[in-house]
């Protein structure tokens, strides 16, 4: 067995052959494409579980207690009826799912999810295609699903699939480019573009959330709008326009929008996880970083990588239930007027203090350098909360009552202050 | 002398200190354009401080002139052609500014961007007539067109306007796809960008036969040709010049003709000069066709706009003999002529711009009898037609340009007798048209329906007693002013004879 | 070279396929029974007034010319951004370092240029109103 096997075997530091290469290749390919389709069945139960628990109700519990409700929602969109409108355009109709579903299943192809294992078959990397332009693959592909949404609300001939359509396409590309821009400052640091080197990076130093607390706001806002979920899930805003650009959409092209929209969600919290807070990095620890790279380390690493895109996913549901959707006017001007200027300044600013930290002889990686980012950090981060912003934006909507009605209010949401009044309640 | 090292930034900034100059102020006007509220009154402001601006970069430019230093290679060329084109292109745009400043609060136009848009176009122009690049011509052409596209749309409320302008938009946008793909395969062909070094390149490789190159030469030919509105195409320029505003007509009439010719003649001087054999034939062809279709359609125009849209059509022509020569006398001759067009094209604008009611076209009947109620506009008016027709003694220098640029054919290294003799017919052909608003202007009695001739207005009547003054002052000195165009031409960038090679040139460089 | 690109083929020709397979599968599953009431676009119930294409605001075409030139802004910030250690340097960097006192300023000031003149357009859009939503 071991001779057959041979003329593969080159040992855990060299590179792999190429059938070798080609079969991690395609394992790795199928292996999180599945992860990604069972993934976001199970991210809308739990979508629904959590927000069953943070509004103190049940949430699906029919279906195998819930459990199985997923298979369920798939089964039944697999087997419904497909309506197409009288007035639709048909070849666009059918085309705006694929288009919105398919670059929504590859951006994640640059993201390293685990450290590389060194294997007896060669060293296998764990990510599907270390480009070495990863991320401007990621700005350029996640930008194309925007065809698919702006196509799916125009050719349903629905005023209010058109509406939801252009305002998820104005939506999306406004906060491209802040989202694009807030992540300069990364390439700054890391010196390149390719999402191993900046892994690696951060591994070595400092995790950039650290560095650039900043770019990471504005890149987790901007993401936030990317995936149009709430606060900024105009788009589908149901009071308004029903569920926007999918409304005309029923069985699995229905399915297909919103499979594309959790997936675009994980790639997200992936993309966070990885930019600014170290990617597979196990914290605190050089260990997972230098050969011998051992299949326990790989499996380590890939568990760290998933509780810390877990986390995120689960923020985006923390803050889906926590915070109210903007108005549109409000969208539009915090992207253009704040972020935008914000993300072009903070470039300049983390520019002019690394030259600075230069000049002062701080070399790049040591600790004082990365001090020096920290400070600045802190400083931009409290001029941003306590001067730009006044409590405009981050502070509790009770801080902009009349302290009276607060009282009130108070009064009449904590039954520990206030008599009970009934014991009702469902 | 200073000695500019274009590899070093802070020479490169030295040497691109007008056009800087003029970029960052447009920038800092745009602002203060936009910081405050439309009025009429913000609008002459920005309009004068823009005139300014011109007047300083125009300052910055003559100094320039005559402080030329020593250039290494590189993307941009400091010699005096391209200074010329830049004083050119500024006497240009200065005119072209005052005339708008009269005609936006004529129109009622408050958007004081007008302004901007202009001095962002000639700055496009003055880096077009500094480019040794073909992605520096680029560069300028397209800064040029957009802010033009713009200024042509600015009557928004005219239907022939919008018209007009989308025409022109799209047209320019076609034949700059065109452009870039001449220079995608001339890159492909030689490897290059560079002027010089695509000279070079085609001299030791031996390219002349090339399909690449052939192929992108070709296409830079059309590409230019559009730029120019040389016949066959010119199709956009009598719809464009006559939807836009009086004052952007004129600019793009003269102004803009200016700068894509200077980017023209450098290009082909210096960079397919040693394949003058394989393009001269095309420029000629061109130039004949332009000079021919172009006076004679220009005799059928009742609309003077449309009248001097053909016209300018035909100056193209003319101007194409001075490029066909493939001399360095064409080169001055050029020079010279687009001189005397840009001072009658815009005075003849500023008539018309007093002679315009609100949107109606202005036609020879506006014209006729002009003499007995404004004899001065008519004096004014029948100057710059002669300077056009290229008259003696009265047209002023018209008659030197044209005279300048028959004796470049004829004294080419292979004398150009077809286009000297289509030159002089099609000129004879064109005093059908130049004459006969004359005619109408002094011979016709005026209506009796017709509406009194608004006042000039004080810019309009600067411009008009500046163009004809300089028409007729500079027809008695021709020789000085040719000097002076002449002066720095032999040494049109890295110029090179057909014949020398490389070493001749390095001796030109650092005599 | 076809060990970095090669992947990203596989993967999009793999995806496009699980596409089209969901939308045939399910096209297949049960064949559509049309009626007249459900051809007609939802639009909460109320009769369809007229066709859905018409004209809509010209602020996302605004939005979309002003995107067009901030994604390319950034498109030319991101080589600036991973060069940009080299570019501050006055020679070639030594082990990822640059030597001491070979430090430049150019790398940020081609980029201080760059950004104010894009400012001047932002600014230029602000003040003009194409960034209100009203």
């Amino acid at each position: 067995m071991r001779a057959f096997f041979a003329p593969w075997m080159v040992g855990p530091n060299a590179e792999p052959t190429f059938l070798v290469w080609i079969v991690a290749t395609l394992v790795k390919m199928i292996a999180v494409f599945t992860v990604y389709m069972v993934g976001v069945a199970l991210l809308t139960l739990a979508e629904r579980k959590i927000s069953a628990w943070m509004q103190d109700r049940h949430g699906p519990n029919r279906v195998g207690k819930g459990w199985l409700q997923p298979v369920a929602d798939g089964v039944k969109n697999f087997v419904k009826e497909e309506t197409y409108p009288d007035a639709a355009n048909l070849p666009l109709f059918i085309l705006a799912p694929i288009l919105s579903f398919v670059p929504a299943l590859i951006t994640w192809s640059v993201i390293p999810f685990a450290a590389p294992w060194g294997s007896v078959f060669g060293n296998i990397e764990m990510v599907l295609a270390p480009l070495p332009v990863g991320f401007l693959f990621i700005l350029a592909i996640s930008s194309l699903g925007v065809y698919g949404i702006v196509l799916a609300g125009w050719s349903s001939n629905n005023k209010y699939a058109l509406l939801g359509g252009l305002r998820s396409s104005a939506q999306m590309i406004s906060y491209e480019i802040a989202m694009g821009m807030s992540t300069i400052p990364v390439l700054l640091l890391a010196g390149n573009v390719s999402l191993s080197q900046i892994v690696n990076q951060q591994a070595f130093e400092t995790w950039n959330v650290l560095n650039l607390t900043v770019a990471f706001l504005i890149f987790l806002v901007a993401a936030f709008a990317e995936t149009n979920r709430l606060p900024f899930d105009l788009p589908e805003a149901e009071s308004e326009l029903i569920t926007g650009y999918h409304t005309e959409y029923s069985s699995m092209k229905f399915s297909m929008f919103f499979i594309a929209e959790y997936a675009n969600m994980v790639t997200a919290s992936a993309l966070m996880a990885t930019l600014f807070f170290g990617g597979w990095d196990i914290p605190f620890t050089l260990w997972d970083n230098v050969a011998p790279h051992t299949a326990l380390k790989t499996l380590l690493t890939l568990g760290c990588f998933a509780t810390k895109t877990l986390f995120f996913v689960f923020l985006y549901m923390w803050i889906r239930w926590t915070l109210p959707r903007f108005r549109y006017d409000q969208l539009m001007s915090l992207g253009w007027k704040l972020m935008l200027p914000l993300a072009l300044a903070y470039i300049v600013a983390v520019a002019a203090t690394i030259v600075t930290l230069d000049a002062l002889g701080f070399e790049h990686g040591s600790v004082p350098f990365h001090v020096g980012l920290v400070l600045l950090n802190t400083a931009a981060v409290v001029i941003l909360f306590m001067i730009v912003d006044r409590g405009r934006l981050v502070s509790p909507a009770y801080s902009r009552l009349d302290r009276r009605d607060l009282e009130k209010l108070r009064a009449v949401s904590s039954p520990h202050r206030a008599q009970p009044v009934s014991q009702a309640g469902d | 002398m200073p000695i500019f090292d274009l590899s070093h930034p802070a020479d490169l900034t030295a040497a691109l200190f007008p056009d800087l100059l003029l970029m960052g102020g447009a920038m800092v006007l745009l602002l203060w354009a936009v910081w405050r509220r439309e009025s009429a009154a913000h609008q002459r402001t920005i309009g004068l401080a823009s005139i300014w601006l011109c007047v300083a970069t125009l300052g910055a430019v003559l100094y320039m002139l005559f402080h030329q230093g020593h250039v290494t290679d590189g993307p941009i060329a400091a010699d005096s052609f391209r200074f010329m084109v830049d004083v050119i292109v500024l006497l240009g745009t200065i005119a072209a500014l005052a005339l708008g400043i009269d005609d936006n609060d004529r129109m009622g136009t408050t958007t004081a961007e007008t302004h901007v848009l202009m001095l962002l176009a000639s700055s496009g122009m003055m880096l077009m007539a500094a480019a040794r690049d073909l992605m520096i011509v680029f560069l300028g052409i397209e800064l040029m067109s957009v802010s033009i596209y713009a200024l042509a749309g600015l009557n928004r409320r005219s239907v022939r306007g919008a018209e007009g302008a989308l025409k022109y938009f799209l047209l320019g946008a076609f034949s700059t796809a065109i452009l870039l793909y001449g220079i995608a395969l001339v890159y492909g062909a030689t490897g290059t960008t560079g002027l010089y070094e695509i000279h070079q390149r085609v001299v030791e490789l031996q390219l002349g036969s090339s399909p690449l190159l052939l192929i992108g030469m070709a296409l830079l030919l059309v590409g230019f040709g559009f730029k120019v509105s040389s016949v066959p195409f010119h199709m956009w320029a009598p719809d464009v010049y006559d939807g836009s505003p009086n004052p952007v007509t004129a600019y793009m009439a003269a102004t803009v003709k200016t700068a894509a010719f200077a980017a023209f003649l450098r290009v082909w001087l210096e960079a397919f000069n040693a394949e003058i054999g394989t393009w001269h034939r095309a420029v000629a062809m061109l130039a004949i066709a332009t000079m021919v279709v172009g006076n004679t359609i220009g005799l059928l125009q009742r609309n003077v706009k449309r009248m001097l849209a053909y016209s300018s059509i035909a100056h193209a022509g003319f101007l194409l003999v001075a490029v066909a020569a493939g001399s360095m006398q064409g080169a001055s001759a050029m020079l010279f002529y687009l001189l005397a067009y840009t001072l009658a094209t815009f005075g003849a604008f500023a008539v018309i711009v007093v002679l315009s009611r609100g949107d109606a076209p202005v036609t020879t009947e506006d014209l006729s009898g002009l003499w007995t109620e404004r004899p001065w506009l008519a004096v004014a008016m029948a100057v710059y037609m002669l300077a056009l027709l290229g008259f003696p003694v009265f047209g002023g220098i018209g008659f030197f340009a044209k005279w300048y640029v028959l004796k470049a054919a004829l004294q080419a290294e292979e004398p150009q007798i077809a286009l000297a003799v289509t030159l002089v017919l099609t000129t004879v052909v064109s005093a059908g048209y130049y004459l006969y608003v004359i005619m109408v202007m002094f011979m016709r009695p005026r209506p009796a329906n017709s509406e009194a001739v608004t006042p000039t207005p004080g810019w309009t009547r600067f411009v008009m007693v500046a163009t004809a003054a300089a028409i007729l002052i500079l027809g008695i000195f021709p020789d000085q002013t040719v000097r002076y165009v002449v002066r720095g031409t032999p040494r049109l960038g890295a110029y090179v004879p057909p014949v020398k090679t490389a070493p001749a040139r390095q001796a030109a460089l650092t005599h | 070279m076809e060990r970095t690109y090669l992947p990203i083929l596989l993967l999009v020709g793999f995806v496009v396929t699980n596409a089209v397979a969901i939308i045939l599968i399910s096209h297949l599953t049960l064949r559509p029974r049309p009626t007249a009431e459900k051809q007609t676009p939802y639009e909460s119930g109320m009769p369809v007034l007229g066709d859905a294409r018409e004209r809509f605001s010209v602020k996302f075409y605004m939005v979309a010319v002003l995107f067009i030139i901030f994604d390319i802004e950034t498109v030319f910030m991101i080589p600036w951004g991973a060069h940009f250690r080299q570019l501050s340097c006055g020679t070639d960097l030594v082990a990822g370092v640059c030597p001491t006192g070979q430090l430049s300023l150019f790398g940020l000031w081609e980029m201080l240029v760059f950004i104010a003149i894009l400012l001047v357009g932002f600014i230029y859009v602000w003040k003009k109103g194409a960034l209100q939503w009203d």
